[in-house]
């Protein structure tokens, strides 16, 4: 694969403001400041209602006790005062799988810049796919991983834990939903005879600052979530 | 303030990093990945969290410094997430230390 690095030329329908920076592109940056806040008051609620979870009702052990362990409850394995075992409800191996999806579609991603920025419409065509699948995997694992919650006993309303981890993961699938359907309609857009146009990458690279921010937050949240113990 | 006259202009004409050294981040960032696994399975007691906030942190910064291209950009796109970021970290100090204190009042 040939390579070519060079700063981008300015987008043909580039909107200056007075900062001398793409009025669109200050526009995302800021969008992303202002995500950050948003993210952060879902991790701060994370980690407050981590710990400070009360163990459960005996008609919910009772109902969820397989195997001689409560499941369903508590993010991680933990022992209550009376001796009843609580099997953590976090799997660890499954998540880095998907962290490992997530990383690697962000390098699909700034290859797609990559190609828009220089010319070669291929390239951008060929990872801009590839950012999308893989994206579709993420989504798949975080399906998969509420599906067994569910099956374990843990919901949106079952404890603190529940409702504060399925608010900012289930926020932060919506974040690679609306990622992935960005990069479907710039695929679908790059299929079109006239291509994305003379801004395409502009366009493209608009997306990828999007797609590596969701990428950073869940980089956050699988440290405080998932690798951080309770 | 022109478009030439602009701060924006002598940065935005940094050379971006090349496919190699692209992918060569990656491979950083999976290393890093599976460094913060062991890490996370292995037994090394008060250690553990601030060395998982510090790999989680250069995680954090090659993304944005390399992949989305911060490093190459005019600075003041550099100041505006940094003061979204440093915002969000304020927000997260103060409601643990007010959900913190409240607690601890509860228990007195």
């Amino acid at each position: 694969m040939a390579e070519a690095a060079h700063a981008p030329s300015p987008a043909a329908g580039a909107r200056h403001s007075t900062t001398g920076i793409d009025s669109r592109k200050l526009l995302m940056w800021i969008f992303l400041a202002s995500e950050c806040l948003f993210f952060g008051s879902l991790i701060s609620t994370y980690l407050i209602f981590k710990g400070d979870i009360p163990f459960p009702s005996p008609a919910f052990i009772t109902e969820h006790m397989h195997g001689g362990e409560v499941t369903g409850w508590f993010p991680a394995d933990r022992t209550g005062p009376d001796g009843t075992e609580y099997a953590g409800v976090l799997n660890i191996p499954v998540t880095s799988a998907s962290t490992f999806v997530l990383l690697m579609s962000s390098v699909a991603m700034v290859l797609a810049v990559f190609g828009a920025q220089n010319g070669r419409p291929k390239m951008m065509k060929l990872w801009l796919f590839a950012t999308m699948l893989l994206g579709i995997v993420f989504l798949g694992f975080q399906v998969f991983e509420f599906h067994e919650f569910g099956a374990e006993g843990l919901n949106l309303s079952t404890n603190q834990f529940g409702a504060s981890f399925f608010v900012l993961t289930g926020f932060h699938g919506a974040h690679v939903t609306v990622g992935v359907l960005m990069l479907g309609s710039l695929l679908v857009g790059s299929m079109r005879r006239t291509g994305l146009g003379p801004d395409s990458g502009f366009h493209v690279e608009t997306v990828g600052l999007y797609w590596h921010f969701v990428d950073i937050v869940w980089i956050v949240i699988f440290t405080i979530i998932y690798l951080i113990p309770a | 303030m022109s478009v030439e006259g602009g701060h924006a202009a002598g940065a935005h004409q940094r050379s971006h990093p090349t496919v190699r050294q692209y992918l060569l981040i990656g491979l950083l960032l999976m290393l890093i990945t599976v460094v913060e696994l062991i890490a996370s399975y292995s037994d090394i007691g008060s250690l553990l969290i601030p060395i998982l906030i510090v790999l989680s942190a250069v995680k954090f910064a090659v993304v944005v410094a390399y992949f989305m291209h911060l490093r190459f950009e005019d600075p003041l796109l550099t100041r505006l997430f940094v003061f979204g970021f440093v915002l969000a970290g304020a927000i997260l100090i103060a409601l643990i230390a007010l959900f913190w204190t409240d607690s601890a009042i509860s228990n007195r």
